[in-house]
């Protein structure tokens, strides 16, 4: 109730300012639904009741790939929000759209507003920056792929998280199969078993720095023995009973997990929030992805995926400036702890990590800590992100091949080939849209 | 009745010995059509006993037969509780937006095709022959296939989220303008000549006769159009992403991806499956009540 | 013309003005602008665009995949006319035959037209559902492990039956009106002529009903190529991974979900082809149908 008062408050102080001033009115676009949405709101009422000069007005547009087509649209026809949600996939082209967005660096420095790239934690600094390391982007709702267990399922197994996929292969799965549970399940193929598979293990993901020094001629790398090799795994185990997948869908394959009938699970870090909430009949928790030690010894940070924030050109600068004082908000400690409190999205600054930790939120809640951690560890050549264009649709190309492969209608090696060759037919294309 | 006797008299006259077989087939024929009319009709009926059911119960077991006590608070919710991100989305506003989509697409698309027509059909036009192929020509592509630009159409328009932009670019297709220039040349052509000389204008001759003659016709093409409207679901989802424009199959959509992504809460499944009958209950009801002018309509206007 | 009409200049454009202007705007422009788009490839936000001539097309028609999704829609459209015609037919047989409560099933039978796709589809999702839907039991009951969402085939299987299912009152509305209108006595000529009630229906009735049958057949065609687009994404719920779809869907994800303008301009612009033919064929059936009756 107090929130509905304290809401309600809010409005009312919005309202009466209205009256009082001549506020800048600004639009989000964002792709927040459900739980996650009205946490948007929150953060936006707040902003608007911590001032008078600028209100902004956040509107849901649905998933992420509809709220990027209708920011697109709605661009073409000069009717563009002040700031637009946009996912990790649809990064490249937005930012290959020059002219479309104001880089936020620039955006904030040039309404006085400080801004320093190692504010950022480093698992989120570079990915939606320029090649030359120039924030384009803001990373608003960011997560990590994590693991989470079912402690009483892995206790009755004897056996603890698997730090290696060696281990799980050889110790915790047989382990957790005899002791009547299906080992593993996972919820997005291409985010936590191909993207992350290949920073976590610091492999290249594409050519010209992994995209980043642009589109021309930029080839995929996916198509190499390591992740072969991990494909391969997956099919033996899923044979051998020790792993699972229940089709594309992110809740098909959560679902057994909260059910108790798998005992590991890789989901997101922003899943944290709606595990907490539920009555799952067993305790869980979370750790690390397992890497493989075949690959290498030294696993490193994961790149971040969820979304984030883009300035969109063609605005007055009263309406820009608005823009870069609700990014301030949106990055002060507190509102990024308020976030990653209610979300489990990460806290994207090192002050408002420092935050969390200094008001014990990680003593509560041990498995919320999980995704920075990883973010935080050591990056390598390849970790920084990827940048490739028409990337939904490569990531679509994906999922249908690994469905095949998994349902035993095609092979690693032609699914591999398969993605490779159709990724690049899409990346070339891409770079003739640019020209 | 009549038919009955008339019909078991005539097969006893043709063999009185084969009377129980044919009371056999008699059996047959209604087996096949209960079990036709049960597999249309229990799918439907399930999902109303579920709706009676706890959302955990639903979300464990899935559709349920029997009654629980739940169904009047899970059409209340759908109905009345509002959700979405801006909480301005209620059952009630998408029945409206329904109901405006459905009626104004029906209503729009009889006024003008009746006009064009009307048109085409009466008057002495040079290009009237034109006009029509222009307009038929239409015919061939659906709006599924054209829809990236028209909704770039829509857009430029300032269109987009707008009842106008819902509707307008549904009713750019010939099928009624091409049923009533099909209807109108069969209405005997000494009408017109009667009007003339009575010296009736093509105003007064329009809604003095032509009206009153098509109403059949007009509730026949209106019931089916209405329907079609209400259950455009592409459309709706392009050119609507602001909640409160919604419309119920739009929202089932939003449904389905709120389902499909296990979130925070407990999937809300008996709300969801009571409005998707709420979706149902406009659009059948008035086809189970109308349902001789429709079917008239139906068989006749896609000749 | 032949017909007498009145020969006011002004309010015969009047009339015809509203439609025109429509049609113009919400269909010969988006219809031009898809078939020139198709051969650029565009930066979705409008900044930079190549002339790439046919492209879009030879790499359309050179991509396995597409293939896949052209020959999946094809065999899903033959499943779905001929499982929604046979029913139905049988069907309206039947309750041409009956007297008693022939009133009860015909609406029974047809109530289900004004559901909508997409809602069918939301249906298909709970009785298919991997979990706990009954008729995922009642497959895995006779011995397959029937996975919405995970395997092609049971996908494919759900789209048909839901599309089936939807489609059957049209067809039955259709072959009952067709059957009712054979007059009496020819009818009554049949029953002498012919005991057998199987026979009297292929020598009579089946000839008598084969231009309905024609008709439905093209109707059916484009109802299994475009109106089942909201069944498709229900049940694919907007992801298709290794889920079958058809070429329409095709066009949206390909446009709006890749934002690929050029690909999906040039789908657009085959499917307009496609429907051509249909109709070419379909104009020719009418013609024909008008002219023997």
């Amino acid at each position: 109730m107090t929130f509905w008062k304290i809401a309600a408050l809010n409005v009312a102080v919005a309202i009466s300012a209205t009256a009082a001033w001549a506020e800048t009115e600004i639009t989000l676009w964002h792709a927040m639904g459900g739980q996650l949405g009205e946490t948007v709101n929150k953060i936006a009422e707040d902003f608007n009741a911590a001032q008078d000069d600028y209100k902004i007005t956040p509107v849901f547009k649905g998933s992420y790939e509809e709220t990027l087509t209708a920011g697109i649209a709605a661009f073409r026809a000069g009717e563009q929000p002040n700031i637009m949600q946009v996912f990790d996939a649809g990064a490249a082209t937005v930012i290959g759209a020059k002219g479309a967005t104001i880089p936020v660096q620039d955006l904030l420095t040039e309404n006085g507003v400080d801004f320093d790239i190692n504010d950022y934690i480093s698992g989120v600094r570079y990915f939606y920056a320029d090649s030359d390391g120039k924030m384009i982007g803001m990373p608003f709702n960011s997560s990590s792929p994590i693991m989470y267990f079912n402690v009483d399922a892995l206790e009755k197994a004897g056996v603890s998280a698997p730090k290696t996929w060696e281990e799980f292969q050889s110790v915790t799965a047989p382990a957790l199969k005899d002791a009547g549970y299906i080992a593993l399940a996972q919820s997005h193929l291409p985010w936590i078993f191909t993207e992350n598979f290949m920073s976590r293990h610091d492999l290249p993901f594409a050519t010209n720095n992994n995209g980043y020094d642009g589109a021309e001629g930029t080839e995929i790398l996916v198509n190499n023995d390591a992740i072969k090799a991990h494909f391969t795994a997956l099919t033996e185990w899923k044979e051998n009973g020790l792993f699972e997948w229940y089709g594309t869908g992110w809740g098909d394959n959560q679902q057994p997990f909260e059910d108790g009938d798998v005992a590991i699970w890789l989901g997101s870090s922003g899943s944290f929030g709606g595990l907490m909430s539920k009555d799952l009949g067993f305790e869980f928790s979370a750790t690390v992805l397992p890497y493989w030690e075949a690959v290498t010894t030294e696993p490193k940070q994961t790149f971040i995926g969820g979304a984030s924030l883009f300035a969109m050109s063609g605005h007055d600068a009263e309406e820009n400036e608005a823009a870069a004082k609700f990014f301030e908000y949106l990055t002060s400690p507190e509102v990024q702890y308020f976030w990653h409190q209610e979300t489990g999205y990460v806290p994207i600054t090192e002050a408002a990590y420092a935050l969390a930790k200094e008001d014990g939120h990680y003593d509560r809640f041990p498995a919320a800590e999980v995704g920075i951690q990883q973010l935080s560890l050591p990056g390598g050549e390849n970790t920084k992100g990827y940048r490739m264009g028409f990337y939904v649709q490569i990531r679509d190309v994906m999922n249908r091949e690994y469905g095949r492969i998994l349902s035993g209608e095609t092979s690693v090696e032609d699914a591999f080939a398969n993605i490779e060759k159709e990724a690049n037919d899409l990346l070339a294309r891409f770079a003739k849209t640019q020209g | 009745m009549a038919d009955l006797t008339q019909s078991s008299t005539l097969q006893t006259s043709v063999s009185t010995p084969l009377r129980p077989r044919i009371k056999l087939r008699h059996v047959v024929d209604h087996a096949i059509l209960i079990a036709g009319a049960f597999l249309m009709l229990f799918p439907v009926v399930l999902v109303l006993m579920t709706t009676s059911f706890e959302d955990a119960d639903i979300v464990k077991h899935g559709l349920q037969l029997g009654f629980e006590g739940k169904m009047l608070e899970n059409f209340e919710a759908a109905m009345f509780e509002a959700s979405g991100f801006t909480k301005t989305i209620t059952g009630t506003r998408m029945l409206m937006n329904s109901m405006i989509l459905g009626l104004g697409f029906a209503i729009g698309k009889i006024v003008i095709s009746m006009m064009a027509a009307y048109a085409i059909v009466y008057f002495r036009l040079r290009f009237a022959t034109l006009a029509f192929w222009i307009i038929f020509t239409t015919l061939l592509l659906p709006l599924e296939v054209r829809i990236l630009p028209s909704y770039e159409a829509i857009q430029s328009l300032g269109l987009a989220n707008t009842y106008t932009g819902l509707i307008v670019p549904l009713i750019a297709s010939a099928t009624g303008t091409f049923f009533f220039r099909q209807f109108f040349r069969s209405i005997p052509e000494e009408l017109v000549e009667a009007a003339r000389i009575d010296g009736a204008g093509p105003v007064k001759f329009f809604i003095d006769i032509i009206i009153p003659l098509s109403r059949t016709m007009i509730a026949a093409i209106f019931i089916i159009m209405f329907v079609y409207g209400w259950n455009q679901y592409l459309w709706p989802t392009l050119i609507t992403t602001d909640e409160g424009m919604f419309t119920l199959v739009r929202g089932i959509k939003q449904i389905v991806q709120v389902l499909s992504q296990t979130g925070a809460m407990i999937p809300e499944y008996g709300k969801a499956l009571a409005l998707s009958l709420i979706a149902m209950i406009p659009p059948v009801l008035i086809v189970i009540f109308f349902q001789s002018w429709f079917v008239k309509g139906l068989t006749e206007s896609d000749k | 013309m032949k017909r007498a009409g009145f020969t006011t200049v002004w309010l015969p454009v009047a009339l015809l003005l509203p439609q025109l202007l429509i049609i113009a705007i919400f269909f010969y422009w988006p219809a031009a602008w898809a078939v020139q788009s198709s051969f650029y490839l565009q930066d979705p936000f409008g900044f930079g665009s190549t002339f790439v001539g046919f492209e879009n097309y030879t790499d359309l028609l050179q991509n396995v995949e597409y293939a896949k999704v052209a020959r999946f829609t094809v065999i899903y459209t033959v499943l779905v006319t001929f499982f929604s015609l046979a029913l139905a037919l049988l069907l309206a047989v039947k309750a041409d035959a009956v007297i008693r409560g022939a009133k009860t099933y015909r609406t029974l039978l047809m109530w289900v037209y004004a559901i909508a796709p997409p809602v069918a589809g939301f249906l298909g999702l709970m009785f298919f559902d991997q979990r706990n839907g009954p008729l995922t039991e009642m497959f895995q009951f006779f011995g397959w492990d029937f996975r919405l969402g995970a395997d092609f085939n049971s996908t494919a299987t759900a789209m048909v039956i839901v599309a089936v299912w939807k489609q059957i009152p049209v067809n039955f509305i259709f072959f009952l009106s067709g059957l009712q209108s054979i007059p009496k006595s020819v009818r009554e000529a049949a029953l002498i002529d012919n005991r057998s009630a199987t026979g009297r229906f292929w020598d009579v009735t089946f000839p008598l009903l084969a231009p309905t049958a024609f008709f439905l057949l093209i109707i059916n065609i484009t109802y299994s190529l475009f109106d089942t687009f909201g069944i498709v994404d229900t049940l694919v719920r907007s992801e298709p991974g290794n889920n079958p779809v058809t070429l329409v869907y095709k066009v949206f994800v390909d446009g709006f979900r890749g934002n690929d303008l050029g690909g999906s301009s040039a789908q657009s612009v085959i499917l307009m082809i496609l429907v051509l033919v249909l109709t070419i064929f379909q104009f020719r059936l009418i013609e024909r149908r008008i002219h023997y009756t």
